[in-house]
């Protein structure tokens, strides 16, 4: 009995702490578990075949060190994949956080009391959601030779003769750089409204009284407040590019035709990983060297952005991992 | 409402950029959904904003010459549904504990949990892929389904929902109560959160429904190919003249989700906004 009891007031001092300690660790074990099975283990695993010459037609392999590392970046495909991808990414993330901020600055404007807000981010955003392969069938067809875009600007006049998009690469590019700007602005002008929308109307209000131009509010409060948000953008976005695939893959032959224009890193790497040998070394060295290129440049980004602004190099580091943390 | 000239034709202006936008975004789909209905021949003539007659014939061209589309349909179905339930409930799990319990490493893994929302996940997919069929798990599909158990977009999105809801109080109360911490969780929190599960589950859901890459390198059988890996054979020679059949084809991988979200838009809308800023 007494021990017991005893048992029982012990419990009921610790019984908090102690659960507490042993749920948060119950509790968050499927995520770590799954993480380091799911996630974790992959990513050694392809980390370590990115050293080795593995095929999959060969049951032995051997590891050749830096090898494939040092090939891909002499090889000439390779390096036209890696400017392709960044190409791709920068010419229409450019116009997409342009379009997007000027967009969100108009929909957000006390003074021009733009109508229909919701629906307008609404049908923007629609894009997003649609399976990216039937996208890339659908522009497919769009541009083909006998496809709509043609059609209309024969008749309209506005060519003297159908053109064949898919055999130009000036004009294939362009197609993956518009097809991703489509799917993206409208994410970006929900994500930069929010962004403004909590900014503090008093900041605007006193610069009122001050007399200050719209331009000037925009360039002093709306920017120097947005900037959390602004690298969140660029850094998803950045993530995103440098691993396109869906679109470039299924939009002409899956090997970036016409003449490797828009044959991107991750392209390359199921080229390497479906040729008759299948290359899984090489294909592994690939991702490798997207998955370092990609971290790398989303680190810069966010040193970049947070050192050349003296408010936000107050926040403590967390802050803005915090903010930048958020894609779904 | 009294407004300057320069403002008002800078409103002209913005809503006529407004309409423009709205029809690059919405043409490209309408032409889709229409020609869909259309027969070849009229699809050749030129471009037509009305719907015709030949949604039928499509529909058996496209059906018979391989195009298992309800086999891809409950395919696609079964995974998604499944990495749906998978993601939210785990990570309400796990958001829930970071909020509620008090243990050594919290803090880490949280911030642990927001650095992997930003790494690039497709590029160790060659490792998986040998991984998986070192445990001959190629041609099923485990390996598109238990990676959902981690997520850590939803979990970031989980945190800050539960954050705004979650009364301290009704958890000492239910605990008075004697309900289990697991009971709780299940009884007490998921009900409450129950709107942010619903958000998090569109977005989990239609993530994996429009997956292409992992199901494309990972399933090699017809018979268990999804939705976008049938589409990805409409490109093929099979359909090269058929042009409605294609756009039929096209239009049922994405009605579905368009009828979504034309029910659900404020749900997703709030969603992306609440996703990225934390106030």
């Amino acid at each position: 009995m007494i021990t017991l009891s005893k048992n029982v007031e012990l419990g009921k001092k610790d019984s908090y702490k102690i659960n507490k300690k042993r749920y948060g660790y119950l509790f968050t074990a499927p995520f770590i578990i799954g993480f380091l099975l799911f996630s974790l283990y992959p990513l050694i695993y392809t980390f370590y075949l990115s050293f080795t010459d593995m095929t999959m037609m060969n049951k032995s392999y051997k590891i050749v060190g830096f090898d494939n590392f040092k090939n891909l970046f002499g090889d000439p495909f390779f390096q036209k994949a890696l400017v392709n991808t960044w190409k791709i990414w920068i010419l229409n993330f450019i116009p997409q956080i342009g379009i997007a901020m000027l967009l969100s600055v108009w929909m957000t404007n006390n003074r021009l009391k733009i109508k229909f807000v919701g629906f307008w981010r609404t049908i923007y955003f629609l894009p997003n959601l649609l399976m990216p392969v039937t996208i890339a069938v659908l522009f497919f067809n769009l541009f083909s030779f006998y496809g709509p875009v043609n059609q209309l600007s024969v008749r309209g006049g506005i060519m003297e003769g159908a053109m064949d998009f898919f055999r130009s690469t000036a004009w294939t590019q362009s197609i993956v750089i518009f097809v991703q700007w489509w799917m993206w602005f409208g994410s970006t002008i929900i994500v930069l409204m929010a962004g403004m929308t909590s900014i503090s109307p008093t900041y605007y209000e006193s610069a009122m009284v001050d007399g200050a131009s719209t331009l000037q509010m925009f360039r002093k409060i709306t920017l120097p407040l947005l900037k959390p948000v602004l690298v969140y953008i660029l850094v998803t976005s950045l993530v995103g590019g440098m691993q396109m695939f869906d679109i470039p893959y299924m939009l002409t032959d899956g090997r970036g035709s016409p003449s490797g224009s828009i044959m991107t890193m991750n392209v390359l790497m199921y080229m390497k990983f479906s040729s008759n040998k299948g290359h899984i070394g090489v294909a592994a060295c690939v991702g490798m060297i997207i998955f370092i290129i990609t971290c790398v440049a989303a680190l810069l980004i966010m040193k970049m952005l947070r050192e050349k602004d003296p408010y936000i190099k107050k926040k403590k580091k967390s802050k803005i991992v915090k903010t930048v943390g958020g894609e779904m | 409402m009294k407004y300057t000239t320069k403002t008002r034709l800078l409103r002209v202006f913005i809503y006529t950029v407004l309409t423009i936008l709205l029809i690059i975004c919405i043409l490209p789909i309408w032409i889709l959904i229409v020609n869909a209905t259309r027969s070849t021949a009229e699809i050749q003539q030129g471009i037509s904003l009305i719907p015709s007659s030949n949604l039928v014939a499509n529909w058996d061209n496209l059906t018979n010459r391989g195009f298992s589309i309800v086999r891809g349909f409950y395919n696609s179905a079964i995974i998604s549904v499944s990495v749906t339930v998978l993601t939210v409930y785990f990570s309400m799990m796990f958001a829930y504990a970071i909020h509620v319990y008090e243990f050594p490493y919290r803090k880490f893994l949280y911030g642990f949990v927001l650095i992997l929302v930003m790494v690039p996940t497709q590029v160790s997919i060659i490792g998986f892929y040998r991984y998986m069929s070192y445990l001959k798990l190629t041609n099923t599909y485990i390996p598109l389904i238990l990676p959902a158990i981690a997520a850590p977009g939803a979990i970031f999105f989980a945190k800050q929902y539960l954050e705004a809801v979650i009364i301290k109080d009704l958890i000492d109360a239910a605990r008075i109560d004697g309900c289990s911490e697991l009971g709780i969780f299940h009884k007490v929190i998921l009900p409450i959160a129950r709107p942010g599960a619903f958000t998090m589950g569109i977005f989990a859901f239609v993530a994996s429904w429009n997956n292409f890459f992992n199901p494309f390198i990972l399933i090699s059988k017809m018979s268990k190919y999804t939705l976008p890996m049938l589409v990805q054979t409409l490109r093929g020679d099979t359909y090269r003249t058929e042009y409605g059949s294609i756009y039929l084809g096209l239009a049922v991988s994405i009605v579905p989700i368009i009828i979504v979200y034309a029910i659900f838009s404020k749900y997703i809308v709030n969603g992306i906004a609440m996703g990225s800023v934390k106030e």
